[in-house]
């Protein structure tokens, strides 16, 4: 396969992919600063950060839950995040290595 | 009382790029070097196993820098690569970025765009995350977007080279932190957006409508879908009036 198509390939793929990064912060400056615009951006982060944390316990399976479970309680009690993930990990390796199967 | 990412009209006439914010976004994401770094060397070992060359392999992951995007790609790869599907792939796989354009638009809707659009070619999801929780905390300020964007950048890009260049076979503990810290960072971030009670029901909402989502279409939608979901219920209900 010749170089030039793959590179094209990824040209075309880098362009789409930095378009979707730029496109919203360009458009948003078209759009008008409503109240309620305000809103639901105001209101987006936490949703979409449980829809992430959700979805990644999901896919991921018991040592994702162990793992992000351990973490959240330990940045609660401790508010250190460096602790948060230290538990994390230990939890998530804990996990995985107790698995059944 | 509710807390706003917009503290005030404030923020808004006077956005920051600071040097101090990067610094502090940067060492912030540090441990993304070692996470990315090990999801960028699994990425690595399967671009030699499709037969590209080392250049390639290391500009698919500086270029397009989407780890969802390319492993969707990855999955994709033909001789000759079917560039227009790849690309539509792409798009659908990266739009969430779309709306986080729209809320970093709202937080630095004055830096100038010479500042913010080479700034965006590093957007994340977890920088956007991070960026968001520190505007909460210290105010709105890019910089802070840049700094925390450089190490992710670095892992990621840096692990493909590595993965390509070395007979490594990731496994065990490699891989647990490599899925792990992304989540675990996010969930770090969680308890400075709990609004009390209030908070339960769009939350809950958001993360069954996550977790159907990745089995019925796949992780890439679920922020997209589940996020909205959720906050439409918040909207609806007034929960931040």
């Amino acid at each position: 396969m010749s170089d030039w198509r793959i590179l094209s390939t990824i040209a075309a793929v880098g362009a789409a992919s930095y378009a979707m990064r730029v496109s919203g912060f360009l458009a948003a400056g078209a759009l008008p600063n409503t109240g309620a615009l305000r809103r639901l951006l105001r209101l987006a982060p936490g949703n979409m950060f449980i829809a992430f944390a959700a979805a990644s316990c999901f896919e991921g399976g018991w040592p994702s839950l162990a793992g992000g479970l351990s973490s959240l309680t330990t940045m609660v009690v401790t508010k250190r995040e460096w602790a948060a993930l230290t538990a994390g990990f230990a939890a998530a390796a804990m996990a995985a290595a107790f698995r059944p199967g | 009382m509710a807390m706003g990412i917009i503290n005030s009209t404030e923020d808004l006439r006077h956005p920051l790029f600071t040097t101090l914010a990067a610094r502090r976004g940067a060492v912030a994401a540090l441990p993304f070097i070692a996470s990315n770094g090990a999801a960028g060397i699994v990425m690595g070992v399967a671009y030699k196993g499709l037969g590209l060359g080392f250049l390639p392999a290391v500009l698919f992951s500086l270029i397009v820098y989407s780890a969802t995007a390319q492993a969707v790609i990855l999955g994709m790869w033909s001789v000759p690569p079917p560039a227009t599907a790849m690309v539509v792939a792409c798009i659908v796989t990266n739009a969430r970025y779309l709306l986080m354009g729209v809320h970093l638009r709202q937080l630095f809707a004055e830096v100038p765009l010479r500042k913010m659009l080479p700034t965006l070619f590093l957007l994340a999801d977890a920088s956007w995350l991070m960026t968001t929780a520190d505007s909460e905390r210290n105010g709105p300020d890019a910089g802070y977007l840049l700094g925390s964007s450089i190490p992710m950048a670095i892992g990621w890009i840096g692990g493909t080279a590595l993965g390509y260049g070395l007979p490594l076979q990731p496994a065990g503990a490699l891989s647990v932190a490599a899925a792990l810290l992304p989540l675990a960072f996010i969930v770090t971030l969680l308890p400075t957006q709990w609004r009390g009670l209030e908070t339960a029901l769009p939350w809950s909402v958001a993360a069954v409508t996550a977790m159907l989502v990745t089995s019925l279409v796949g992780q890439s939608w679920a922020m997209l879908i589940g996020g909205s979901a959720g906050t439409l219920i918040s909207f609806i209900r007034g929960d931040d009036v």
